[in-house]
C-alpha cells in the first residue's frame, strides 16, 4: 500500500458510495448466505453488532481489518459459534440448527498452515472427504482428482510435512473441494505465498468458482486479490457490514480526477487546494476534487501544472478502487 | 471395429475422470465417526506411516502376547498331564503380567490419538465437517478402547484359545462361556479405565511428549504414593486402592473371584468405587477440557 500524505483535514477526498449499493442493496442472484442484524460477542467483547449482508452465488471476497471478525463469521457460517441475535442462513439453512447437514456440503480451508506432517497428502484429503460424508471408494478417487486439479497430482503420496507453504495451501484447497461441496470458505488462501504462487492460487480459485460452479467465500487482507478474482465483496468494520455488493457496481459513482505527476506533487497540490478544490497526495498520484465537473478540475490542474512546470503523466476521471472503498468505509479516509 | 475386437470393448473403464461435482449419497455423521475411528486406529498402529511409527505399537503388542505364547508352548511341550489344568487364577494373573505393556501402550497411543489433532489444527477441520466435539470424542474413545483391548483383552482370549487347544482350558460349554464372559468383562474394565486416563491427560496438553510422560508419571506415582502412605504411615488400607496400575488389575481379578496381594485389605466395594471415581474424574476432565476448547481458526 502506498504511503499517504494528506493536505489538511478539509482536503480529504470523500468517497461516495452509492446508497443503493450499501448493505441492504438487493443483489442480482439468489443469496447463498444471508445475514440480517446478526450480533455476536465473545464474553463482554462485541464482535458483531449489526451484520447484514446477502452474499450471492459466485466468488465473494470478505474484507475487514485484523480482528474485525472474519474468522468468527466463518465459524458462525459453519455452525460452530452461536450468534447472540439476528438471523443467518447458509444455502437456505440456519447453520445453528442444521450444522452437520450443512457442513457436509461446505468445504473449509483454515488460515493456519499446520497440517499433520507425517501424513501423505492423498491420505489426508481422502480422510477429510470421508469425514464429509463420501463413501470410501468415492473419497479415494475424488481425493486424487482434487489433488490433480490443484497441481499436486505427482506429489500426492508425499507427506505434508515435506511440502512447501505453497503446496500446503494447495492441499488445504484440495481437501476443501474433494467432497464436492456447494460452497467453499477459504480463510486467507494466499497467506504465505510468493507472488507467482499467489497468482497461481488465485487463478485456481477463479477456475473452481467458474468452471465447477462452486460458490466461494474467501477472506483476504490483500484487496487487490479480491478485486482480481471476486464477483462480489462484503466489507465489515466495527461489528457491522459497511458495504456489500458486486465489485463492478461498488467501483462506479466516484467523482473527481486522478492526476499522475513525475515531480512537483506538493506544489501542484497546494495550488489546486488554493483554487478551492480538495486534493490528496497518494504516492505519485493526486486525487483531485469530488463532485466538480471533470472539465473544471481539468482547468485547475492544467493551470497548476503550468505554474510549477511539473511533468504531467496522466489525467483522467477517477475510478474508485476497492482499496478506496475499503479505506473510506473502514478507516474513514 | 471388427467383431474380434468387441470382447475387450465391454470391459474398458475410464480411470481418469478428472474433478467433477458430486451429487451422490453422503454417509452423514455416522460415516464421519467411522472414518475418524478407523483413521485413529491406523494412525496409532503406524499404518500408512513410515516404519519407525510402527515400532512402538508392534513391540508393545508383541510383549503382551509373549507370556501367552510361552504358557501355551509349555502346555504343548509337556502336555496337560504335566502342566496341569488351568484355573481362573491364570487368566486373572495374566492381567497383572501385562499391566506394564498396557501402561506403555496407553502412554503411547492415548496422546497419539488426541494431541496431534489439536496441534496440527486437524481438530478444527473436523469441526468444519458433520462432526462435533462429542461424536469426535466418541470416535476417539472407541478407537482407544479397541486399541487397548489389543494388549489387555485379546491376549487373554488368545491364552484361553491356546489352552483350549492344548487341553488345559475349561471343560464344557458352560465353563467356556463363563470364562469368555469373565475375560471380556475384565478386559473391557482395563481397556476403558486406561482409555479414560490416557485421554484425560492428553486433553490437558497439546504436546504429545508431555502427555506421554504425564501418563507414565501419574500411574507410577499413584502406586508409589499409595504404597508409601499405607506402609510407612497409618493411612487406612483403602488408600491402597489409589494405586492406579494395580487398581484395574485388582478389579479384573475380582471378576475371576481372585484378589491381588496388595489389595487384600481393600474391600470390593472400595475398589469398585475408586475405579468408578477415577473414571468419572477423567471423564469430567475430558468433557470439561473439550467444552472449553474454543476453535477459532
Amino acid at each position: 500500500m502506498c504511503d499517504r500524505h494528506q493536505i489538511g483535514e478539509s482536503e480529504h477526498v470523500n468517497i461516495a458510495v452509492d446508497p443503493g449499493l450499501t448493505p441492504q442493496a438487493p443483489l442480482p442472484s439468489p443469496a447463498v448466505i444471508s445475514a440480517a442484524a446478526v450480533s455476536k460477542s465473545w464474553g463482554t467483547t462485541p464482535v458483531f453488532t449489526d451484520l447484514t449482508a446477502n452474499i450471492p452465488k459466485g466468488i465473494t471476497g470478505l474484507l475487514g481489518s485484523n480482528g474485525s471478525g472474519k474468522t468468527t463469521l466463518f465459524g458462525m457460517l459453519l455452525g460452530l459459534h452461536d450468534r447472540n441475535g439476528g438471523s443467518l442462513s447458509v444455502m437456505g439453512e440456519d447453520p445453528a440448527t442444521a450444522g452437520p447437514e450443512l457442513r457436509q456440503l461446505i468445504g473449509y480451508s483454515p488460515e493456519h498452515h499446520d497440517l499433520p506432517v507425517d501424513v501423505a497428502a492423498q491420505d489426508f484429503v481422502r480422510h477429510l472427504a470421508e469425514v464429509h460424508g463420501l463413501p470410501k471408494h468415492e473419497a479415494t478417487t475424488r481425493s486424487s482428482d482434487a489433488l490433480w486439479l490443484v497441481g499436486l497430482g505427482e506429489e500426492r503420496a508425499r507427506p505434508i510435512g515435506t511440502m512447501s507453504t505453497g503446496q500446503r495451501q494447495r492441499v488445504k484447497l484440495a481437501q476443501a473441494i474433494a467432497h464436492g461441496p456447494s460452497l467453499i470458505i477459504l480463510d486467507e488462501p494466499t497467506d504465505g505465498l510468493d507472488p507467482v504462487q499467489r497468482d497461481d492460487m488465485l487463478e485456481l480459485i477463479r477456475k473452481i468458482g467458474t468452471d465447477y460452479g462452486i460458490d466461494v467465500l474467501l477472506s483476504s487482507h490483500l484487496l487487490e486479490e479480491v478485486e482480481r478474482i471476486a464477483d462480489n465483496v462484503v466489507i465489515i468494520a466495527d461489528g457491522k457490514t459497511v458495504a456489500a455488493g458486486r465489485i463492478d457496481d461498488l467501483q462506479i459513482g466516484q467523482g473527481g480526477a486522478v492526476v499522475v505527476l513525475d515531480d512537483q506533487h506538493e506544489a501542484v497540490a497546494r495550488s489546486i487546494h488554493e483554487a478551492g478544490i480538495a486534493v490528496r497526495i497518494d504516492g505519485g498520484r493526486l486525487f483531485v476534487g469530488n463532485d466538480e465537473p471533470i472539465e473544471a478540475i481539468g482547468a485547475v490542474v492544467r493551470d497548476a501544472v503550468a505554474t510549477h512546470e511539473a511533468s504531467l503523466r496522466r489525467f483522467g476521471a477517477r475510478q474508485q478502487s476497492l482499496e478506496d472503498l475499503f479505506l473510506h468505509e473502514v478507516h474513514g479516509e | 471395429m471388427t467383431s474380434e475386437m468387441q470382447p475387450n470393448a465391454g470391459s474398458a473403464q475410464i480411470y481418469d475422470r478428472g474433478y467433477r461435482p458430486y451429487d451422490g449419497d453422503r454417509t452423514g455423521v455416522s460415516g464421519a465417526v467411522k472414518s475418524v475411528f478407523r483413521a485413529s486406529i491406523e494412525r496409532a498402529l503406524g499404518l500408512r506411516r513410515k516404519f519407525r511409527f510402527k515400532i512402538v505399537p508392534v513391540l508393545t503388542i508383541v510383549i503382551a502376547y509373549i507370556p501367552a505364547l510361552i504358557f501355551m508352548g509349555l502346555g504343548v511341550l509337556f502336555g496337560s498331564e504335566v502342566a496341569g489344568d488351568v484355573g481362573a487364577a491364570e487368566y486373572a494373573d495374566y492381567f497383572g503380567l501385562i499391566s506394564i505393556a498396557v501402561v506403555l501402550f496407553t502412554a503411547f497411543v492415548g496422546p497419539e490419538l488426541l494431541c496431534p489433532d489439536r496441534q496440527s489444527g486437524l481438530f478444527g477441520m473436523y469441526l468444519a465437517s458433520p462432526l462435533n466435539k462429542w461424536n469426535y470424542l466418541a470416535a476417539k474413545v472407541g478407537a482407544l478402547t479397541l486399541l487397548l483391548s489389543l494388549v489387555s483383552l485379546f491376549p487373554v482370549l488368545f491364552l484361553l484359545i491356546g489352552y483350549s487347544f492344548t487341553g488345559q482350558g475349561p471343560d464344557g460349554f458352560g465353563e467356556v462361556a463363563k470364562t469368555v464372559g469373565q475375560i471380556i468383562a475384565a478386559g473391557l474394565v482395563v481397556s476403558i479405565f486406561y482409555t479414560l486416563i490416557g485421554m484425560a491427560i492428553s486433553t490437558l496438553t497439546k504436546r504429545q511428549g508431555f502427555a506421554s510422560a504425564g501418563i507414565v508419571m501419574v500411574l507410577i506415582a499413584s502406586g508409589v504414593f499409595a504404597g508409601i502412605l499405607t506402609e510407612a504411615t497409618n493411612a487406612p488400607d483403602w488408600v491402597r486402592a489409589f494405586d492406579l496400575i494395580s487398581l484395574p488389575t485388582d478389579i479384573a481379578g475380582r471378576i475371576f473371584d481372585e484378589q491381588i496381594v496388595q489389595f487384600e485389605n481393600v474391600s470390593t466395594s472400595m475398589s469398585v468405587a475408586t475405579l468408578f471415581g477415577v473414571m468419572a474424574l477423567c471423564a469430567a476432565i475430558i468433557v470439561g477440557g473439550y467444552q472449553r476448547m474454543e476453535v477459532t481458526k
